[in-house]
Formats: C-alpha cells, structure tokens, sequence
C-alpha cells in the first residue's frame, strides 16, 4: 500500500514537471511580418527580374549578381519606361527583402541606384545590395 | 460456436431482406404541357456595342393536336438600326455539323421596334433566330425586348428578354498603317492619315506609328505619340503643329475578342477604360509585337484607347490595327 502510493506521487510529480516544461518551452520565433525566424545565416539574392507595365522582361540578357560586391546589375532595353517597372528578388531559403516590394517601383533616377538589403533566415545578417540600371544604347 | 454464427447469419439476411423490401417510391413523369409555350436564349457574349449584333434565339411549340403557330414578334424597347431581322428558317443540325436551314414563314419587314415573322407552313414548334443591330441612339442605354407568340388556337404567350446595357465605346477593326505613308492615328477621328492629311488635322493626332530596324536594340513598330522625345521617333519630320503628348501603357495577353477575333474569351467593357489609371505612364511604346496592345489617353484627356496590333510585317513596314475607344 505504501509502496503504491510512493509510486503514485512520482507519477505525478513527473506529468506536473512534464506540464510545467512544455508549458514554458518558447513557440516558433517568428519576425515582425510574422514570418518564421529560423537557424539560417545565408543571405543573397540567387535571381533578379524586371518587368515592364506589360509584366515582360525589360532586360536585355541576365542580370548579373555580385554576392561578394553586393551589387546587380542590370541592362534594359532601348526606350524602357524606367517609371513602371516591376523587380523581382529570388532570395535564399528563409530570406527576406527590405523595403519589401510592394508594387511598381520608379528607377528613373539612374544617379542615385536604389539599395534593397536582404535579411537572412535567422533575421542577424543583413546584406544590402546596390541595384545598378543601365539602358540600352543606340 | 456454431449456434451462435447460424444466429448471426440469420439475423443478417433477415436485415438485408427488410432493406430489399423498403420499395422506392415510382417517380412520376409529369404529363406533358400542350398549350403554346416559348423560351428565349441570348446567343451573343460580350459588352453590347453599337453596330454589333445582339443575337437570340427565340423557340415557341404547343402540341400538333392542339393546332400550328401563327406568327412570331420581337418587339425592342428601342427600334433596331438597319439590318435588324427575324430568321424565317428554323435550323437544324446536320451529320457533318452544319446548321441547315428549313424556311417556315415569310420575314415581314422591321416595322419601328416590332419585327416579325408570319408562319406559312404547317409546323407547331420552332426556333427562329432574331438579330437586333445596335442603333446609335441606344449607346449607353438599356434596351430590353419582348418576344412573343400566336397560334391558331388563339393563344399568345410572351418572354421578356433584358434589360441590357448597351456599351458607350466605339470599336473600328482593321485599319491598315504603314511607315512614312499612312501612319498618323487619330483617336478622335478613329481614323489613320498621311502627313499631309495630319498636318490639316494637328490636334487630333495622338499617335505616330514607325517601323525601325535598328541594329543593336528593339525599335521594330512603335506607337510614339508626337509629343514624346524626338529621340524616340528617328528619321522622321513631324508635319508643322502635330505635337500632341499621349499617354501609352503596353500590354501583352490582353486579345479582346471583339478586336482580335481570337478564341480567347476576353472582352474589354467600359468599365475597364474608367478605372484604368495611366497617370504616370510613357508617351510612347517601342517593339509593339502582334497581338499585343496599348491603353491610351489622349492629351486632352477626352478618350481612353484600347489599340490591339493585329498582324504586323516587317518588310512591308506596316501592321494591322483595330480600337476600341471610350469618350470620358
């Protein structure tokens, strides 16, 4: 009967320290834009895309992206309306843009080149990259 | 053990036995209706533009014991323009897919708004096709149309068909322009000049069309509205006065069937030209390609464009073009 009733107060003593555990163990660490913050570091942008009004490419060959310089560069065609166009950022897994994209953006102001950072998984490593515009010459 | 699966063995078949026993109740097929009945479908899709057809087909029957059809009338609450007529054949589908027609009544001539067919054969079910030719005094209105129905028995039944808005926009398919010769487009004229014609006319050119092949970049066919960069219209002399600066959006995948004539089932209404916002858009579009188009806005902000590029040639530097136009 003792022993039954020692048994009976582990038991118990273990779920509650159980309950207890569970129940203080932290959710999934999510960001501001409530979007999953996990273990990742790696940070750059993989792709880059721009299209026009009409949502067609406006590039006249691939983008080329420089991880190490932080810089895209970019050539569109001749006679492109740089005041409507649309990016496109392929990122990392886990990444993420800021300031985010949220619809057609100007690039007419060829001087000052427009600077998106990219945040990595983890949300530690900040990248900014520099977006150089050219335009196709006659 | 053996009692006791005999038990449930039993039990079983007596349980399927009652579901089997449950009969269905006998459905019942209704009598069939003798009097003079009728029903309507609208044939054509679309917004109603004027000059276009609204086409239905109008089907009236009663039982042949009971007696034959007299005559058929649509009657429109705004009279049809020219053209407007009842079918006075009633079709039927062939083997090979083709609508065949068989004459059943003489078509009387559209009187106002009431057309109408009188019956001369003995029949006593048809479908005969009508087609209302949109009048200009209908544009931007609401039009709606009562189909009806004699037989010889004296009956008269009625179907009430719409009411129907009836778009504000213009359509003008298949102008033809060419570099250097017919390549001044008017939105307001919906029309396509030479630059002698455009010089007459300088406020109401909106667009120039050029074909360039320059190596090195896209020039190809262009929309360039006169007023745009002149670096955008090379080795051309615009005629005295011609400046006006409109603004062009590109598009791509945007074939309304009204102006492609395409299977693509895509229909620009009025309401896509007042909520298209071109504020900050381009005053011109270089490397327009078949198929695609332009949302335009004239400078005095009057009209609204669609400009749909049907067909271009590159040698014979000119390209097919059809538009629609919205007055604001």
């Amino acid at each position: 009967m003792n022993a039954m009733v020692k048994y009976s107060k582990i038991t118990i003593a273990l779920l509650l320290s159980c309950l207890v555990w569970v129940g203080c163990s932290p959710d999934f660490p999510v960001d501001e834009d409530g979007l999953l913050v996990t273990n990742r570091a790696e940070c750059y942008v993989s792709n880059f895309e721009l299209l026009g009004s009409d949502f067609q490419t406006v590039r006249t060959k691939n983008a080329v992206i420089d991880t190490v310089a932080q810089t895209i560069d970019v050539e569109v065609f001749y006679g492109t309306d740089l005041r409507n166009l649309y990016p496109q950022f392929t990122l990392v897994t886990d990444a993420k843009l800021d300031p985010k994209i949220t619809g057609k953006v100007d690039f007419s102001d060829l001087v000052t080149p427009k600077v998106y950072t990219v945040v990595s998984g983890n949300r530690k490593v900040r990248k900014p990259y520099t977006l150089n515009i050219t335009v196709q010459k006659r | 053990m053996q009692r006791n699966f005999l038990k449930y063995t039993s039990l079983l078949l007596s349980l399927v036995l009652l579901m089997t026993a449950c009969e269905e109740e006998k459905s019942i097929i209704p009598p069939a209706r003798t009097e003079l009945q009728n029903d309507v479908i609208k044939r054509t899709l679309g917004p109603n533009i004027v000059g276009l057809n609204l086409e239905f087909a109008y089907a009236m029957a009663l039982a042949p014991e009971r007696g034959k059809l007299v005559s058929a009338q649509v009657e429109a609450s705004i009279p049809g323009a020219g053209g407007t007529y009842m079918e006075n054949k009633t079709y039927y589908t062939n083997g090979s897919g083709q609508d065949v027609g068989t004459e059943v009544g003489t078509a009387l001539p559209t009187e106002g708004k009431i057309t109408k067919v009188n019956f001369t054969k003995d029949t006593s079910a048809s479908t005969l096709r009508y087609y209302y030719v949109i009048p200009e005094a209908a544009r931007g209105q609401e039009v709606t149309f009562n189909f009806s129905a004699t037989s010889s028995t004296g009956e008269t039944v009625t179907y009430k068909m719409g009411p129907y808005k009836i778009a504000k926009m213009d359509m003008k398919l298949d102008m033809a322009v060419t570099d250097a010769a017919a390549s001044y487009i008017s939105i307001a004229d919906m029309a396509v000049y030479t630059a002698e014609e455009a010089a007459t006319k300088a406020d109401k050119i909106d667009l120039v069309y050029l074909y360039r092949s320059i190596p090195g970049i896209m020039f190809n066919h262009a929309l360039v509205s006169p007023g745009a960069n002149p670096e955008y219209m090379p080795d051309l002399t615009l005629p005295a006065g011609v400046n006006r600066s409109t603004k062009i959006k590109k598009e791509w995948n945007l074939r309304d069937q009204h102006l492609a004539r395409l299977q693509f089932g895509v229909f620009i209404d009025d309401l896509d030209f007042e909520k298209i916002n071109l504020t900050d858009m381009p005053n011109y579009a270089l490397n327009m390609r078949a198929e695609s188009g332009a949302w335009v806005e004239t400078a005095d902000g009057r009209y609204r464009a669609y400009v749909y590029i049907n067909s271009v040639n590159n040698n014979g530097k000119s390209a097919r073009i059809s538009i629609k136009r919205y007055a604001l």
